[in-house]
Order: structure tokens, then sequence, then C-alpha cells
């Protein structure tokens, strides 16, 4: 579904993303994990092609990102992204933010878009927030509103930028409730995320990156039983430890 | 003849010029807003044959006296075959002096609005002109408001210059009725004075707009 090839960026003389590969396979959760600064948010906005790569190529669903021929918004149209900060649009109901882009994207009219819309909302458990904005929410019921938001587009694949580092600590698991039974579904996920709890209940892969490279590439079971990387074991070890 | 009496007698004409410098700043006020837009998304487009030209008539217009570019627009212009009535030139002269400085506060307020938008929309499949009409446009208005007031009132004042070209506006028609009464200083208080008013008239309607805009963003942390 998504194959990473090759990956690499620079800022200037600054390298962001060193030969960075991996595959996320139809169906698959993939964890990315690693210390700030490793380059795993640039890695995944690189998917959908939000953050320009110089060297190598990703391919989703057959389609090439790197492909200056590509038909870039066509493409992101079929790949849903949830980021840290929600990026709910601030100025329209959370209705509108779940319509606007069936509409002028997808061509389906206002009321197929409102029941689609509305049918989502119900599943993140916010119906009856649909005609309130966004800054009238918690950041947990903003996140599970742009979570919907982006499902409304009937995804082939998500990417979950750190979706719940910008949340108060009780609001975090809400949203990730909604990522778990979404995986469960059979949903093909990429999740950045240092929740570790949510990477041992549904990923199958965990990817550790660092310093702009993947360091690491294990199936769940041998990244939390036996992480082949020094780093990694550091990583790990910080974050588990409390 | 007292003051009140050459009040009452002036009244007539100072209101028909009243007339007219609303004209012109209503319409300058639409004009400017247009030129503005059209520079600020040239300016924006990211495509350098339409950027520098954008730039390099921002540029021009702030860096020239709107007196001077008046009189290119009427007195100019006609050398070279475009001869304009004083109402349109003075309009068309007040639209794109306004206009220049509009475009930078609109270019301002576009970009004062969170990369994130942008992405977030995006990443729907959403194209450049979508985002920014749909998404970036009506947030950056927000944001635009005091300032693009500040451009819109002053262009309120702007319009006495309009008077060198022979238009009847309020201060041209302070002018003449001086020029009969020979009493400029209660004259001028009253021109001044009627200024002020349309000002504070437009000010009451930028806070109106500022309520409007800022209600459903109110809450938003």
């Amino acid at each position: 579904m998504i194959s990473i090839k090759n990956i690499s960026k620079w800022y200037g003389d600054f390298q962001v993303l060193t030969d960075c590969s991996t595959e996320v396979k139809k169906g698959e959760v993939v964890v990315v994990c690693g210390p700030s600064g490793s380059g795993k948010s640039t890695l995944i906005k690189c998917v959908n092609g939000l953050e320009a790569f110089q060297k190598g190529d990703i391919i989703v669903d057959g389609t090439s990102v790197g492909d200056p021929k590509t038909n870039l918004p066509k493409l992101r149209s079929r790949v849903g992204m949830v980021f840290q900060n929600f990026e709910l649009f601030p100025h329209l109901s959370i209705t509108q933010n779940l319509t606007l882009a069936q509409m002028q994207v997808l061509g389906r009219n206002r009321d197929e878009a409102t029941v689609n819309g509305l049918r989502l909302l119900d599943r993140v458990g916010l119906k009856a927030h649909a005609d309130k904005h966004p800054g009238q929410l918690s950041g947990g019921q903003q996140q599970r509103v742009a979570i919907a938001r982006a499902l409304a587009m009937d995804p082939i694949a998500m990417l979950f930028d750190e979706p719940t580092s910008a949340l108060d600590p009780e609001m975090v698991n809400e949203v990730l409730d909604v990522m778990v039974e979404l995986a469960q579904e059979g949903m093909t996920m990429m999740c950045v995320t240092h929740e570790m709890g949510f990477a041992r209940k549904v990923a199958n892969r965990v990817i550790f990156m660092d310093k702009g490279a993947i360091v690491e590439d294990a199936t769940k079971e041998d990244f939390f039983g036996s992480p082949r990387s020094e780093r990694a074991q550091v990583f790990l070890s910080k974050i588990l430890h409390h | 003849m007292n003051t009140l009496a050459l009040l009452q007698s002036a009244w007539p004409y100072l209101l028909k010029g009243t007339g007219y410098t609303l004209l012109f700043a209503v319409g300058a006020m639409v004009g400017g807003l247009l030129v503005g837009a059209l520079l600020a998304v040239l300016r924006l487009s990211g495509i350098k044959a339409l950027q520098w030209p954008a730039a390099l008539y921002v540029s021009a217009m702030r860096g020239t006296p709107l007196l001077v570019q008046i009189f290119i627009i009427y007195y100019g212009l006609p050398a070279i075959g475009i001869q304009f009535e004083p109402i349109t030139a003075g309009i068309l002269a007040l639209s794109l002096n306004t206009g220049a400085y509009v475009s930078e506060t609109m270019r301002g307020a576009i970009n004062g609005v969170d990369r994130g938008q942008w992405e977030a929309a995006f990443s729907q499949g959403m194209g450049r002109w979508q985002t920014l009409h749909y998404i970036v446009w009506p947030q950056a208005l927000r944001l635009a408001v005091p300032s693009l007031s500040n451009s819109l009132i002053s262009l309120i004042k702007d319009t006495s210059l309009v008077s060198v070209i022979a238009v009847t506006e309020l201060m041209l028609a302070t002018k003449e009725v001086i020029s009969t009464t020979f009493q400029p200083f209660p004259l001028y208080v009253a021109a001044a004075a009627i200024y002020w008013c349309l000002s504070l008239i437009f000010e009451q309607v930028q806070r109106l707009l500022e309520r409007r805009l800022g209600r459903t963003l109110a809450r938003q942390p």
C-alpha cells in the first residue's frame, strides 16, 4: 500500500532524512517512534507529498509521490491525515469541517456529504456537537473530529502525526480508543506516536528513527522483546520507565 | 452675517460636496479592495513573472504622493490618448493607490494564518485556490480588519485631494463657499467636522464587522 524507497531529504545543507526505506502493507498498522527531531514527522509528511524529498521515491497504492506528473491533490484525497495540532478549520462549524472537502474535492452533494459526515461524527461519539465550532470543543474532542474528517473522504490509508502529543493527559485515551478501533477494523495506518501502549495493542511493526534514519524496523514482538539497536534500547528505557 | 446663518446658507453646498466625497470614498473602497486582492494573489502566486510586477507596482504607489498620481491620471494620461471624466479619474486614482496598501495588509494577513491550516486542507486533496478561498482567506480577513479599516478610513480624508481636478467634493465645495463669503474659519471647521463624522460612521462599521467575524472564532484557544 505504502512503499517508501530510499528517501533522502535536505533543508539546504542539513540532511533531515537519510536513505529511509520501509513498507506498510494493506491492513497493517505501523508505529513510527524516536526522539524529537529524528525526522518522524517529516517522513510521514513525505508520504502524502506535504513535504518534498530530493532522493528516492514513495509509492502509494501504485502512484508515485515523487513523480512531478502525479496529481498530488487527487492522491492526498485518498490518504487521510491527522495532525498534532488537530488543524480543524476554526471558522467553520463541525459539520462544515466534515463536509467541505467531500463536496469540493469529491464532488458529493451537500446532503450526501452531511449524512456521511454525521455518521462518522457519531462513530467518534460527538454527534451532539455537530453545530458547534472547533473552539468550543476540548482538545480530545477536536482530535476525534479531525479523525472523522479524514475518514469522511473514504481513505485507503490513514497517517497520524503525533495525534496525542498536544493533548492533556486525561484526553489521550479517548483519541487512542478511536485509533485502536480503526486499526481493529483493518484500516491501513502509519502512526508517528510515543504511545507505546497503543503500539503494543495494535501495531504490526514498530519503526524506530534517529537522526533522520530508520534505525530499527521490527515486528512489535521483536521491538519490545529485544530491540537490536542500542539507541532504541535507550529510548525505550526512557519512555517506558515511568 | 453671523456664524449660524452662514452655516445655514452654506449647508446645501457642503451637503452636496459630502455626497461626492462619499461617492469617492465608497467607490475607491470597493475598487481598492479589488485591486488589493488581485495584487495580493499575484504576490502570493509563487510565479516570479507575476510577483515582481506586483511588488514593483506596490512600491511605486506607496513611494509617490497621491497628489502626483491624481495629476498623472487626470492631466498626464490624455497626452497618450487616455482621457477620464474627473469623477472616474478620482475614483481610479484613489482605488489604485489604496489597492497598493490594502494588498500589503492582505498579504500579511494571509501569511499570518497558520501553515497547518494549509497542510490540513491540502491533506484532504484541496488545491491552492480552494484552500485560499475556503480556509485561509476567511481567517485572514479577521486578522486584516483593523488594518484594512485604517486604510479605508484614511481614504475618506484622501478624497479631499481630488478637489484639485475640479470635482466639487466637500473640500472644493467648502473653498467655493469661502470664496464668496470670506469666512474661512467656521467653514473649514464645519468641513473638518463633516470628515470626522464620516470617519466615525466607518469606525462603527469596523466595530460591527470585527464583532461579527470575531464571534465564531472567539473561543478558539
